[in-house]
């Protein structure tokens, strides 16, 4: 079984994808297509994570950290849009880079909707939190990320972003009704929530950032994690 | 308690909601919709979980039945007017549409909460552990993380207040830094933990060789039988997709159905797949309630079990 296991799932992807496609070409139909995308979105950045050569050290690393924010997202649960785990995934890319960032913000939006619950909206999630921490990581060494309001900023502009990439799974299902009158309301009737998460965004990367990234790079240059080549 | 489906092989069980998922983003056509529906929400009470499902349903109604109302208003495509409304005409069609689109939108979420019951999340970590290994212990060590630290955080809360550090008094400014502060010792303390596990990890030689997973769900005969039934039953749906059977055309202009017998075989083959678990469930309740009765002696000399007395994976 397990000399099979990759062809059969190489097979089962090509499938799924033409499946997908067909759907969204015969029938304007993309649910489907849309997760195949993110699927293909998110792959390769976990397939990198398998091939390399990782110590265990790093991988108790990377889970602690996505532990971490998700436990954060449970005091907030009754607060809509507050959640403190996009700022906790900027500090951890801001010091550890673009792939961990990526793999920590990915396992955190997975590990807390078991939690909270997993749904369609599962894979968006884990999107929009990787792409949050994979754009830190990949910012990281410029002058305006290295300065607090430049970080804050970054905070504020992704917490508008995580809220319009959200929308996309809700307006996927209008594919006919699509216009830009309908993406304009969607997004001024969600406004409130993303500038609610902007703005946590902001309160909670201005109390945590100068002890965290302390901490975090204590952490990185005592155990010798995750160094920049 | 795990019985009847639950009790399956994971492969069965992610098969099943694999293919469910995929039905309800494909088969664009009422009657297919309504029967996927039925069938996940007649899963869900044959497995008790009536209550989960009353709790979610208000915002599941709400999210899918706003695509029913914003649709029409905002597409004005199909050629049957009905009316005008703020000079912009509604048709027909676009109201259709907008309901079979509640329809697609309240299944997906619905068949997730079946999913959430059924596949825990150690079957779906056996499942990927194979394949992922690192991804799959990554997500597993992170997950046992979280009861942990939130163990640990009343931990460092109670200690702490003793120093005076006390989210629960003072102005929302100590306030929200004594929270900062207390997370930050939650920080240190799992770190400075964790990377010790890590070493013993090391120690124990991981990494050294290709893991090996150890695998507690063994496939029986009825899993097999199962698993072969949910794919010969959902492929004859899916090629007949691809033929252009279980599609409704609403746009441009509506279409009504038609019934033919290679319709009605691609249907009766749908609704096998989608009731396999639900009757699985039903017999197991039935077995149950008859092996109950003592005062009515059966038939039959060998009364079978129910999966729970015979399943091996307790």
């Amino acid at each position: 079984m397990a000399r099979f296991r990759f062809p059969v799932l190489i097979a089962l992807a090509v499938f799924i994808v033409a499946l997908a496609l067909t759907a969204a070409l015969k029938d304007s139909h993309y649910i489907l297509l849309s997760l195949v995308l993110l699927g293909a979105a998110l792959f390769p950045l976990f397939a990198g994570l398998e091939r390399r050569p990782i110590e265990s050290r790093e991988l108790v690393l990377l889970a602690v950290l996505s532990a971490v924010a998700a436990v954060s997202r449970i005091p907030f649960a009754a607060l809509p849009s507050v959640k403190p785990v996009s700022a906790i995934v900027i500090l951890s890319a801001y010091v550890f880079g673009a792939e961990a960032g990526f793999i920590i913000g990915a396992v955190a939006a997975l590990v807390s909707n078991i939690y909270f619950g997993q749904g369609p909206w599962t894979p968006w999630q884990m999107f929009c939190w990787g792409m949050i921490g994979l754009t830190a990581g990949w910012l990281r060494g410029t002058w305006w990320m290295r300065k607090r309001t430049g970080m804050l900023i970054f905070g504020f502009v992704w917490g508008f972003l995580f809220g319009w990439i959200m929308n996309i799974w809700y307006l996927i299902s209008l594919p006919d009704a699509f216009s830009w009158k309908l993406v304009v309301s969607a997004y001024i009737a969600s406004f409130y929530f993303d500038l609610a998460h902007a703005v946590s965004n902001v309160v909670f990367l201005s109390l945590l950032a100068g002890g965290w990234i302390k901490v975090l790079e204590r952490f990185r240059k005592k155990y010798g994690l995750l160094q920049k080549e | 308690m795990s019985s009847g489906f639950r009790s399956m092989h994971p492969t069965v069980a992610i098969v099943y909601y694999a293919g469910l998922v995929l039905f309800a983003a494909l088969l664009f056509h009422p009657v297919y919709l309504m029967t996927e529906l039925i069938g996940v929400l007649g899963l869900l009470l044959l497995q008790g979980q009536g209550k989960t499902l009353l709790r979610g349903l208000p915002f599941y109604l709400l999210m899918a039945g706003s695509v029913a109302v914003l649709n029409p208003f905002f597409s004005h495509r199909g050629s049957n007017i009905l009316f005008y409304f703020m000079d912009q005409p509604v048709t027909l069609e676009a109201i259709l549409y907008g309901l079979m689109m509640m329809l697609v939108l309240l299944t997906i979420l619905i068949v997730f909460v079946s999913y959430n019951y059924t596949v825990t999340t150690d079957k779906f970590m056996y499942l990927f552990s194979s394949v992922a290994p690192k991804s799959a212990l990554l997500t597993l060590m992170s997950l046992r993380f979280v009861p942990l630290f939130q163990r640990r955080l009343r931990q460092i809360t109670e200690i702490q207040r003793t120093r005076g550090i006390d989210t629960s008094k003072g102005s929302v400014r100590k306030r929200m830094k004594d929270g900062m502060t207390l997370l930050k010792v939650l920080l240190t303390w799992s770190l400075e933990e964790a990377l010790q596990t890590a070493d013993s990890m090391k120690a124990r030689g991981y990494g050294v060789s290709k893991r090996s997973s150890y695998a507690n769900y063994k496939m029986d005969r009825q899993d097999i039988f199962v698993l072969v039934m949910l794919v010969v039953s959902g492929l004859i749906p899916l090629l007949g997709w691809l033929q252009g059977y279980g599609t409704m055309q609403i746009y441009p202009r509506l279409k009504p159905l038609e019934y033919t017998w290679q319709e009605a075989v691609v249907y009766a083959s749908f609704c096998l797949f989608v009731l396999i678990p639900s009757g699985l469930e039903g017999k197991e309740k039935w077995i149950w309630r008859s092996s109950q009765r003592t005062g009515y002696p059966s038939a039959i000399p060998m009364k079978p079990g129910t999966r729970f007395m015979s399943s091996r994976s307790r």
